[in-house]
């Protein structure tokens, strides 16, 4: 989608994505979600995957935004100010999550590793459909698990992750509203990035389904893959509200995730 | 005698530039350098230099330029620069820019602060005394990091000194420009 050099860009089942970032050679990168290690439940290895898989996703965080600033220079500078402050952002999570993952025994490299986010973002060639895609699309979903994950962990009595989740979600819940509050000017002011937007959520849609397992496809660990429908996350209303999302984007996200029911229930009080 | 408002501005403008030059730099370099750590490391100082261009584009604005003002330095300092952005391994990158272009940058706001009057430039000082601050602490970082992972240190000892001689044979930084450029 953009102007990028061929060396800059990587065919992955007949799409062109941003190539990788670099990474350390104890890192196994894999293209895709159905190449990940999903381990089930909380058990020791779980906990593991689930803060390397988080940490990595963090560092992509630091990447993006990094080279937000490097390829949009003439952004506003406030703008800019707020790309710089999630690097510092991501870069503290990514610091606290290692340090986490090293404590419970962990190490780098312990599972394989996705740069999904980076290689779709990236491929973006305007600032307004990376933010509607990094922040506004990955960084809320991103609200949605951080609402519930801190319970979690407190099931198994691991106090200490849930407080660096839950500090996680304040920090991103920023960054999810200062590009909510961006984008709604940008677009005001010019009304074409509306058309961006639209072919950036377009081409997410697109790469997501070219790279979903097939059906009846094994995981790496040879467990059956979680259809769509029982992976949904419950929506953090409360936090998407504080992000700046209105209520009827709000009720929009909702139904198109599958949640009329409540809606419904909810609109009856 | 000291410096005139409108050479301040030109200082001060100056420096945003490098400071924004050396942000955009060490972004260009997360994605590109393996080392988790060294990204990390270079996350929290994009947000330091950006908050000390910042504070140089505020100032700027009280010594009569526009808000967030940026001056490119004279050429040959921009080509100290621009070789600089071209490091290529990580640990030319960190030497370069922690124990070169830091200290480099840091000696130059200390010229300032012996030119100006540090009474009628007070709002100045305070920035770029913090400014020297921060960078102290920012080079800190570094040497604890290298430390810890000591295959970030240089093996060739006397590449920083590559760098180093074109840093100081360029005297003077600020390319004086007519008060209507400025302005």
């Amino acid at each position: 989608m953009t102007g990028l050099k061929p060396e800059e860009t990587k065919q992955i089942k007949g799409m062109t994505l941003r190539r990788d970032p670099a990474r350390e050679d104890c890192f196994q990168v894999v293209h895709s979600d159905a190449e990940m290690q999903e381990w089930p439940g909380m058990t020791e290895i779980s906990q593991r995957q689930r803060i390397h898989r988080h940490m990595n996703n963090e560092t992509g965080a630091i990447e993006i935004a990094a080279q937000c600033l490097v390829d949009f220079p003439e952004a506003p500078w406030e703008l800019r100010m707020h790309l710089a402050r999630q690097c510092w952002d991501e870069s503290r999570h990514v610091a606290a999550l290692y340090q986490r993952l090293r404590e419970i025994g962990g190490r780098k490299g312990e599972f394989p590793i996705s740069c999904f986010e980076w290689c779709v973002t990236c491929s973006l060639d305007s600032l307004a459909a990376r933010l509607a895609l990094q922040n506004r699309t990955f960084e809320a979903g991103e609200l949605d698990l951080l609402g519930q994950l801190p319970t979690k962990w407190r099931e198994i009595g691991d106090e200490r992750t849930a407080e660096v989740l839950e500090s996680i979600l304040s920090d991103e819940i920023t960054h999810v509203r200062f590009a909510n509050q961006w984008l709604k000017l940008m677009v005001r002011e010019d009304r074409r990035l509306l058309l961006k937007i639209a072919m950036a959520v377009r081409f997410l849609t697109t790469v997501t389904a070219a790279l979903a397992p097939q059906e009846g496809q094994l995981s790496p660990i040879g467990l059956p893959f979680e259809a769509p429908q029982n992976r949904i996350t419950q929506v953090n209303v409360a936090d998407r509200r504080q992000a700046d999302f209105s209520d009827s984007e709000i009720d929009e996200y909702l139904r198109q995730s599958g949640f009329q029911s409540i809606m419904a229930t909810s609109a009856e009080g | 005698m000291s410096l005139s408002v409108q050479q301040r501005a030109e200082f001060v403008a100056t420096f945003r530039f490098i400071q924004v030059f050396l942000m955009e730099t060490i972004a260009r370099w997360v994605p590109q350098t393996p080392e988790m750590e060294v990204k990390v490391l270079f996350g929290r100082h994009i947000w330091e230099l950006a908050q000390q261009a910042d504070s140089l584009g505020k100032r700027v604005y009280e010594l009569r330029a526009p808000l967030q003002f940026s001056l490119r330095p004279v050429e040959s300092y921009v080509q100290v620069l621009e070789e600089f952005a071209r490091t290529e391994t990580t640990p030319q990158k960190i030497s370069g820019f922690y124990d070169v272009i830091l200290p480099g940058l840091a000696a130059r706001y200390r010229n300032y602060l012996e030119l100006t009057d540090h009474l009628l430039d007070e709002p100045t000082t305070r920035v770029v005394e913090k400014i020297l601050n921060e960078f102290q602490k920012m080079i800190k970082e570094s040497e604890t990091l290298r430390k810890e992972l000591p295959q970030l240190c240089l093996a060739d000892k006397n590449w920083p000194a590559h760098l180093a001689r074109p840093e100081v044979s360029v005297p003077t930084i600020v390319a004086h420009r007519p008060s209507a450029a400025i302005a």
